[in-house]
């Protein structure tokens, strides 16, 4: 497994929130690498700042200091063209709280990342072929008859496992999942993560997965800890 | 239930029938223009390079919410009020614009009151110069003065006691000369119109031959007179009565210079011009006759020399447009240089002389132009505040498209499409009512008026029998494209906001 290469990797992460002309810091430097395929769940009591910690690594928040590699590639020294693009192709998020667009319905809100990351023709060229995909992945993922319901008409498991199919749809070599069954029963929750850990499997994922559940924690490979700001074997050993 | 009642039972109904149809037909319009616009941008959005959720979302945020519908109708009330309303007063300024040159010709030549010692103008040389130039298509000579006319046993005093009525009692006296006014005028024309209250000549190649009713027989009166349509019906005339006609003449024994003299005459019949005021005041007649009765002469004797003959000259151009400054300055010069007039005298284009009422009209365009673009400014606003209201609400979509790989430029252009679409649907649907509405406004306005009971358009109040309107297919297309630029403009602040957007405190919580 040791053998395996990077794909993300961030070293010295700072950051920290203005408020009122004060900064008050949230991460004091934060290492941390992933291989390919491996497992990592990162713990860590309410306020450690793993969600701000995630947002860095997703692309979404940019750091005081300190670099994100995806691939090799120093992500926030790129333009925000060139970070997009790897937020699109190489990312896959997850939320605790869903988040699907209200006014789509499961497929459409699957296909998101290919509305985002291609032009109207193109889109519109390969529609059909799109649109079997994501009815095939919704399929899998169990929601064979909820395809045209609108999130609204979903319970909060079935908006999570579409939440997946979406963050999975273009197959990005990196998911990234905060707390997603916290805000899910145990028995649905478990079900969720059936279906996470088998697609992670599948496609050789690497997973970087945010949880209060220490059995679920006992899942992964590698557990790293967060406190404060600071992060414990986040660094492969 | 008498006939009547029956009557207005059945079209009333028929009213409300033809309401039914007319929103049927609307609705079905608003579909069809939908549709095209659904159409246009799916074209559209093949032809710009942008995302596809641009497209995608921004249709399904504008059909998800039914407030985006009232920036849409402020922007059709907006375009098609403007299109509308500027297509009538177009209409309005050109129809004014015809009629008055019908009975104005092209250029007048104003000849003011001669002051004794100098000879009078020669009319019949400076109609010769006049109609030497190549440019002039024809020209008449006018004899113009006030005069007062009463009838026998008419109502002259009691009409000259109501303010309203009192313009019936001082009228103009045109003299003409028949076969000059038939080239140069609209004289001929007014003839033959179909009166609307009184009664034609009845022979209008020989307008002022005495009238069929006439029995000449007695002598007297010998000259005939044709009066405006109206003024003929506001002394209740039929052809063949005798009118007497009292007119200020100079006279040098008198106190204040001038004395009253009067002359009877017989009506020949009525005129129809295209200018209410024309049809209300004006009494032609044989401009030999009115020039005999100024200067004291009989109907048959000879004029006396140096009688005053003439006080305009109507000139109507081959050209009006090309050649009306030039003929205009040198015309003027001829006639100067050969002392045939001096220079209290004018020669005026029709616009010189009718520039108030025309610039009054062009005015009020003006006016109700921007009026009705504050409506559309007001209809823009609206899009501004229900994007601004979308952007705030959509917090959250805005968090999940970036961290899906939007850029900050995708989410602008996603509520700029939002925009877009309101401005192409309001636009066009109103463009297109707008223009129907201008073009068929005169069946319309008979339609409702008779649907409400209501008048709305007095037909009586203006000169004209329709309400005018041109539809200037440039001022539509500045119209469409102004509330375009305008809608995208409003609509590109909120969408600037949306880019500049937080995404991770939307995606943060619940
Ligand atoms: N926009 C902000 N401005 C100021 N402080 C913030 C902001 N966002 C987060 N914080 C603070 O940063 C700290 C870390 O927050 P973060 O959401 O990363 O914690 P967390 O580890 O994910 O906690 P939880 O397990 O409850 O999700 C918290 O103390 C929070 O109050
Ligand atoms: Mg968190």
């Amino acid at each position: 497994m040791s053998l395996q290469p990077i794909v993300l990797r961030a070293s010295a992460v700072k950051k920290a929130y203005r408020i009122a002309r004060r900064a008050l810091p949230i991460l004091h430097g934060c290492d941390l690498e992933l291989a390919r395929g491996e497992r990592l769940a990162l713990m860590g009591p309410s306020g450690a700042g793993k969600s701000t910690f995630l947002h860095v690594l997703g692309l979404l928040d940019r750091p005081d200091s300190g670099h994100v590699e995806i691939n090799g590639a120093d992500a926030w020294s790129m333009g925000v063209d060139g970070r997009a693009r790897l937020r699109n192709a190489s990312l896959g998020f997850v939320f605790q709280f869903y988040h699907l667009v209200a006014e789509l319905t499961a497929v459409e809100n699957v296909l998101l990342p290919s509305l985002i990351g291609l032009n109207t023709f193109e889109f519109d060229r390969r529609r059909k072929e799109l649109d079997g995909r994501a009815t095939e992945l919704l399929v899998r993922f169990g929601l064979k008859e909820r395809l045209k319901h609108r999130p609204t008409q979903l319970s909060g498991g079935e908006r999570q496992r579409v939440a997946l199919a979406r963050a999975l749809f273009h197959d990005p070599p990196i998911l990234i999942a905060d707390e997603p069954t916290g805000n899910l029963d145990r028995e649905t929750g478990e079900k969720v993560l059936e279906l996470l850990f088998e697609e992670q499997a599948r496609r050789q994922l690497s997973l970087l997965l945010v949880t209060h559940d220490e059995r679920l924690a006992e899942r992964c490979e590698r557990v790293a800890r967060m406190d404060a700001g600071r992060i414990q074997n986040g660094l492969r050993a | 239930m008498n006939e009547t009642e029956t009557l207005t039972e059945v079209t009333k109904s028929s009213a409300l029938l033809d309401l039914a149809l007319a929103l049927g037909g609307f609705a079905l319009f608003s579909l069809l223009v939908v549709a095209v616009a659904y159409v246009v941008m799916r074209v559209l959005f093949l032809a710009i390079p942008a995302p596809a959720v641009v497209r995608f979302l921004s249709w399904r945020y504008l059909i998800h919410r039914p407030t985006n519908l009232i920036g849409v109708v402020g922007i059709f009330l907006g375009v098609g009020a403007l299109i509308m309303i500027l297509s009538i007063m177009t209409g309005f300024l050109e129809q004014t614009r015809t009629s008055m040159r019908g009975s104005l010709s092209d250029m007048i030549l104003l000849l003011p009151g001669t002051e004794a010692p100098r000879r009078p103008y020669d009319a019949q040389k400076i109609l010769e110069v006049v109609r030497a130039d190549p440019r002039v298509e024809a020209a008449s000579a006018h004899l113009s003065w006030p005069c007062f006319l009463t009838r026998e046993g008419g109502n002259s005093l009691l009409m000259l006691s109501d303010p309203q009525r009192s313009r019936h009692a001082f009228v103009q006296l045109a003299g003409i000369d028949v076969e000059d006014e038939k080239t140069s005028t609209e004289f001929h024309a007014s003839l033959v119109r179909p009166p609307t209250y009184g009664e034609s000549v009845a022979d209008p190649t020989a307008p002022f031959a005495p009238p069929p009713e006439y029995d000449s027989s007695m002598g007297i009166p010998r000259a005939s007179v044709i009066l405006g349509d109206q003024l003929f019906a506001a002394h209740r005339l039929r052809r063949g009565d005798f009118v007497t006609l009292i007119i200020p003449v100079r006279d040098p024994q008198s106190e204040y210079g001038f004395a009253a003299k009067e002359r009877e005459f017989v009506v020949a019949g009525s005129f129809r011009s295209s200018e209410n005021e024309m049809d209300l005041e004006r009494i032609y007649v044989e401009r030999g006759q009115l020039a005999r009765f100024m200067a004291g002469a009989n109907e048959e004797d000879e004029l006396p020399r140096g009688a005053m003959n003439v006080s305009q000259v109507l000139i109507k151009l081959r050209n009006y447009e090309t050649d009306r400054d030039a003929t205009q300055l040198e015309l003027y010069d001829a006639l100067k240089d050969k002392r045939l007039i001096d220079s209290s005298c004018q020669l005026a284009t029709w616009e010189e002389f009718r520039g108030p009422l025309l610039g009054a009209i062009e005015n009020e365009r003006v006016l109700l132009g921007i009026m009705l673009s504050l409506v559309l400014l007001v209809a823009c606003f609206t899009v501004f505040a229900i994007l601004s209201m979308m952007v705030s609400e959509k917090r959250r979509d805005i968090g999940i498209l970036t961290a899906l790989g939007a850029t900050p430029r995708l989410s602008l252009m996603v509520f700029l499409a939002i925009g877009f679409w309101d401005a192409l649907i309001g636009a066009f649907l109103g463009a297109c009512t707008g223009v129907v509405l201008a073009l068929k406004i005169d069946g319309i306005e008979r339609w409702l008026s008779a649907a409400l009971d209501v008048q709305i358009f007095n037909r009586n109040v203006y000169i004209f029998d329709t309400i005018p309107s041109v539809v200037e297919p440039l001022a539509v297309g500045a119209i469409v494209l102004g509330a375009f630029l305008c809608t995208l403009l409003f609509a590109a602040i909120p969408a600037w906001r949306a880019a500049r957007l937080d995404p991770v405190e939307a995606l943060r919580n619940e």
